[in-house]
């Protein structure tokens, strides 16, 4: 299932390239931006703002929407029985629903509408979500890309078992894979997830032919100190063969989309993190030989 | 190529006059109008041609002059800087009406004194009845000034002042210098043939260009005398020498072709000054200054004659003197061009007439002078094509990040083959510059208004044919219909109506061209802007009476996508989905979408149909086939010109209506694009605000869609841009990357760019529906600006500033 596909992506890999959000994904970051992202199925959205109390998804869902005292509904998801059959029913489009369920020629079609931009070394980004924790669908995909020329870079935690990285190798040009720490425990507090598994990925990964950029998030209170940042590219630096580092300074961007999925954001910083906060990780990167960027 | 760092400050004495400048209240000044009207009243015996030649050198030889403290370039339009000249031989009546109000307009305010505005009173007492604005109103039916009050075409502009929308030939002017025109003349003058019906008209041409020529000499001998005198008084050595050289270069060039680059730029502005103070039409333009100069500023650099710094000091103050010309509109014109601008437009790049490369080291010294200034003139256009030098694309972006708006690009790709296929010579078609906003013609070469007649509201045209042909807003029917909307039976119903009005409508507009431009040529002729247009002197006419070697013009087009999101929005949920009934939607426009019901309507037209600008063929498609109608139709007519002279002599399309959205909107009721009544109608060929909700590369599609290369008018388009997406060198590549593929593959005809500004994403926070489209591009997420949190926004608006973010 796909939750968005964003065209004139400039910031996730080379030239301009056509972004694919999957849905699902076996981390739980608590900074996590796309939250809509996290489950593999549909997600209710609702933007109060636009809400018109027009009364409509009350007529579809009785049980799981009601009208609150004053301006806008409450949503209690749990008793929603067929969220697909809210898609489209609010003429404001303050209640949508998030997943899409495109099959890989109505994927390409998207795809192709920018075709003449990927000159220059564009093409389309896979992201998500985890893209890689998709079925056999992803495959098909990368195949049809592939076939048609089309550069795909995938965008990944690799939080997934081996077999799913290794189907994709030879479909993909570049994996940007993301590496929030190297400290199990940390990794597990923050993401629900086992450090040693993307370690592991990302070792035989190396091993192969692919090419890699290796994203960090720069999340405060996570890995936002001088020694954790150390021992990250120390540990990236230790595998010989990556030459470049992104760092994705924290942002709050995703904050209100929480709210809009009755979500709740349960991590505590509210400030973004500045590019001159970098500064000194830039340097010890740079130190290590390896080409830098901030914001991807 | 020389690309060295440029200097990024001014000097002081440009900043000085930049900020004098700036500070300069816009007045009114009299001189003019007083000096016109005296000619006028004493020589009511002549023929109006030789009336227009003896005001224009009553004018020049007497109008207030001055050098301001430390001006290289000199030459004034008005009595002060900034003091717009009144010009009553064109429209009074306006200005008595409003005269007490000008001080008050919410906008483009201008100042008057009490005494000025008696005088003005008095003048236009007797102008009453005399004037153009008169003069063409009876040319046309009472049809026609029915449409025209109806607001539904609008052609006030072109009765009020004059046609602009012109660059005439500074190439031949500074190699032949003015002693060779008036010897041109001289000689096609004694070969008219005086016992023949057009030589009566020829002698008096002749005549009356002899006498302007003339004036202009005098205007700027005026300079060098006032110089020389000034000198004499000068304590300052420095500024004692620089108003002997200015006196020189006057002396020079009142005469003879200028000898270097100073002169040639001086020269130039003078003719471009001169041409103002004749006639008050806008976009009065400059044409490719950095092929035309070039040659003289090359020559100085390597006989060490000029420095850079210095040639980069005379242009910026050439782009101050731009700015101090002004021109006073009625309010109801005003609307349409807000914030006063008189489009001078300056054109670089492009390609020489063999196809190369045409950028040189005058290209990015007029790009970074412009850059710098951060003026609202010069007009700054650069052509592209495809092998145009990629250092010189970085400097424009680096001009566009400074977020003023310039420098807009036209594309060589799309417009000259559109300029051969219209018949235009190669030569003349790889030397094109666009003139004013957007629009283009060959400068020297082209009559006026290569855009700029009449504008049609195409949103009360599409309102008739819902309704029988019933305009509802003056309760005309002006073309009865094929029937009315609710006994339309499918969508093919609706686009036969639209067929069937859009047909009339535009009949009308070449109708009230044709009374327009017949009330110009007969009123109106202006000599300088004559002379100095290839071929009027040979042939012995005004540019209006056939004298331009090429003659092609259009019209204006307001509410494109607003047209085609409408049609999509009726196809689709009235007779495809069902979800609107007719008479649902036919109550929802009547009532301006009010209530739960309406409110209804209105949300799932806007969120359920397809809209022009995101590459949906769906909505892309129906409004080029719309269009296509109007311009199947246009083409089948001719300009007052036809069978007179020039090559052409016919109309194409054009969207180049700069803030005319906005007046054109607030007399449009409630639109089948979920639009309120009164609010304004989409931009040029932009996409409706806020509907573009893909990227500006689905934005481009869209709009390369269209029948760009019937255009030729102009397809304006206007691009949001968030100031990160242009920070970094790799992002600016990025730019000119889609920009690349935009033109050379899409054959798009124009872009440019407004950086997205705090004050917008203030509005976007207040006011989210209108500013769908703003997009936070950040690695691995997406959203629109206007879902993220206040909080979020706040930081994003606050970091805006400094352009940091986002």
């Amino acid at each position: 299932m796909i939750f968005n596909i964003q065209r004139f992506s400039t910031h996730d890999g080379e030239g301009i390239r056509t972004l694919i959000f999957y849905k699902g994904c076996p981390l739980h970051c608590q900074w996590c931006s796309n939250p809509e992202g996290i489950s593999y199925g549909y997600s209710i959205l609702y933007n109060q703002n636009l809400c018109k109390d027009f009364g409509e998804c009350m007529a579809t869902e009785k049980e799981a929407i009601a009208r609150t005292n004053k301006h806008g509904i409450r949503i209690d998801r749990k008793k929603v029985t067929h969220p697909e059959k809210l898609i489209d029913v609010c003429p404001a489009k303050a209640l949508t629903v998030s997943g899409s369920k495109l099959g890989v020629n109505d994927l390409l079609h998207e795809v192709e509408k920018d075709t003449p931009f990927y000159s220059h070394g564009g093409g389309v980004t896979l992201s998500g979500g985890e893209p890689l924790s998709q079925g056999e669908e992803l495959t098909s995909l990368l195949r049809e890309l592939k076939h048609k020329n089309i550069s795909v870079n995938i965008e990944t935690s690799l939080h997934v078992n081996w077999s799913q990285v290794e189907r994709c190798i030879d479909l993909t040009d570049t994996f940007l894979v993301d590496m929030k720490h190297t400290d199990k425990d940390k990794f597990t507090r923050f993401t629900r997830g086992d450090a040693a598994l993307v370690m592991n990925n990302l070792v035989k990964l190396t091993e192969s032919a692919a090419r890699i950029i290796i994203r960090i998030p720069v999340i405060p209170g996570f890995n936002h100190s001088e020694k954790e940042m150390k021992q990250i590219i120390d540990f990236i630096h230790s595998l010989n063969r990556i030459h470049t580092i992104h760092f994705l300074p924290y942002h709050t961007f995703g904050v209100e989309k929480y709210k809009m999925l009755g979500m709740k954001y349960i991590f505590g910083p509210e400030k973004p993190v500045r590019d001159d906060e970098l500064t000194t990780y830039i340097h010890y990167a740079q130190s290590k030989g390896f080409q830098t960027k901030i914001g991807g | 190529m020389i690309t060295e760092k440029q200097q990024t400050t001014l000097s002081k004495r440009i900043s000085d006059l930049r900020e004098k400048v700036l500070r300069a209240k816009p007045s009114v000044c009299t001189e003019r109008a007083k000096f016109y009207t005296q000619i006028y009243q004493a020589n009511e015996d002549k023929p109006v041609i030789v009336k227009r030649a003896l005001a224009l050198e009553k004018t020049l030889k007497k109008m207030t002059i001055f050098i301001d403290e430390g001006e290289l370039i000199v030459g004034n339009q008005s009595s002060q800087h900034r003091a717009a000249p009144i010009f009553p031989e064109y429209a009074v009546e306006w200005l008595s009406r409003e005269m007490d109000n000008l001080d008050k307009r919410p906008g483009d305010a201008f100042f008057i004194t009490e005494d000025h505005k008696k005088e003005l009173l008095k003048i236009a007492g007797w102008w009453k009845g005399k004037v153009l604005w008169d003069r063409g109103r009876a040319n046309m039916s009472q049809e026609l000034r029915d449409l025209q009050d109806a607001a539904i075409i609008k052609a006030t502009g072109n009765l009020t002042s004059g046609d602009g929308h012109i660059a005439v030939d500074y190439p031949r002017v500074l190699s032949a210098g003015l002693e060779g025109y008036l010897q041109e003349i001289r000689y096609y003058h004694r070969q008219v043939k005086r016992y023949e019906r057009e030589g009566v008209k020829k002698d008096h041409f002749y005549t009356a260009l002899t006498i302007s020529v003339k004036a202009l000499r005098a205007f700027i001998l005026r300079y060098h005398d006032l110089a020389l005198s000034m000198s004499k008084h000068e304590i300052n050595p420095q500024r004692k020498t620089e108003l002997l050289t200015i006196a020189q270069n006057c002396e020079i060039i009142a005469e003879k072709p200028p000898q270097n680059f100073y002169q040639a730029l001086q020269l130039t502005y003078f003719i471009h000054l001169s041409l103002q103070i004749e006639s008050n039409g806008h976009s009065v333009s400059l044409g490719r200054m950095d092929q035309y100069l070039f040659p003289y500023y090359q020559h100085d650099l390597i006989t060490g004659n000029i420095t850079k710094d210095f040639a980069a000091e005379l242009l910026e103050n050439t782009w101050i003197k731009l700015l101090t010309i002004n021109k006073i509109r009625p309010w109801s014109h005003t609307r349409f061009s807000a914030g006063g601008p008189l489009y001078q437009n300056v054109t670089i790049g492009g390609q020489t007439s063999d196809g190369k490369d045409a950028v040189n080291d005058l290209s990015f010294l007029i790009l970074d002078t412009v850059g710098r200034m951060r003026l609202t003139q010069p007009n700054l256009s650069v052509r592209f094509h495809k092998n145009i030098n990629n250092d010189f694309m970085m400097a424009c972006m680096q001009v566009i990040e400074k977020g003023f708006g310039m420098p807009s690009f036209n594309n060589d790709e799309v417009v000259i083959p559109g300029l051969l296929r219209l018949g235009v010579e190669p030569q003349d078609a790889y030397d094109y510059s666009a003139i004013g906003c957007i629009e283009i013609a060959v400068p020297g070469k082209w009559g006026y208004r290569c855009t700029g007649m009449s504008f049609l509201n195409l949103m009360r045209v599409f309102l008739a044919s819902l309704y029988d042909g019933l305009d509802r807003q003056s309760g005309k029917v002006f073309h009865k219909g094929t029937g009315h909307f609710r006994d339309f039976s499918s969508f093919e119903d609706v686009f036969r109506a639209w067929q069937h009005q859009i047909k009339y409508y535009t009949r009308k507009t070449v109708e009230i061209d044709t009374a327009v431009d017949t009330a110009l040529e007969e009123n109106v002729p202006d000599l300088l802007c004559s002379a100095f247009v290839d071929s009027c002197i040979s042939r012995g006419k005004t540019i209006k009476e056939g004298g331009s070697k090429y003659d092609f013009i259009s019209g204006l087009q307001v509410g494109i996508a607003n047209l085609g999101n409408s049609l999509a929005a009726i196809k689709k949920l009235v007779f495809e989905d069902k979800v609107i009934s007719k008479e649902q939607l036919l109550d929802a426009l009547e009532n301006d979408y009010e209530g739960e019901e309406g409110e209804k309507i209105r949300q799932l037209l806007l969120n359920f149909a397809p809209k022009y600008g995101n590459d949906d063929d769906y909505v892309d498609l129906l409004l080029r086939d719309a269009y296509r109608e109007f311009i199947s139709e246009l083409e089948q007519y001719h300009t007052t010109r036809y069978n007179r002279g020039p090559i052409g002599c016919k109309y194409y399309a054009g969207t180049s209506s700069i803030s005319a959205n906005v007046p054109s909107g607030a007399v449009v009721p409630a639109t089948p694009d979920g639009r309120k009544a009164f609010t304004p109608v989409a931009e040029g060929s932009s996409p409706s605000s806020g509907t573009d909700l893909q990227g500006p590369t689905a934005v481009f599609k869209s709009v390369a869609k269209l029948p760009t290369e019937k255009i030729m008018g102009g397809v304006l388009l206007n691009q949001k841009l968030s100031p990160a997406t242009i920070r970094k060198d790799q992002d600016k590549q990025k730019l000119i990357s889609i920009i690349r593929t935009f033109f050379e593959d899409l054959k798009g005809w124009h872009v440019q760019y407004n950086i997205v500004s705090r004050d917008t994403l203030l509005a976007a926070k207040k006011d989210p529906e209108k500013y769908r489209d703003l997009i936070v591009r950040v690695a691995g997420y997406s959203a629109f600006f206007t879902t993220l949190s206040p909080d979020t926004q706040d930081d994003i608006i606050a970091r805006t500033e400094h352009s940091l973010t986002f």
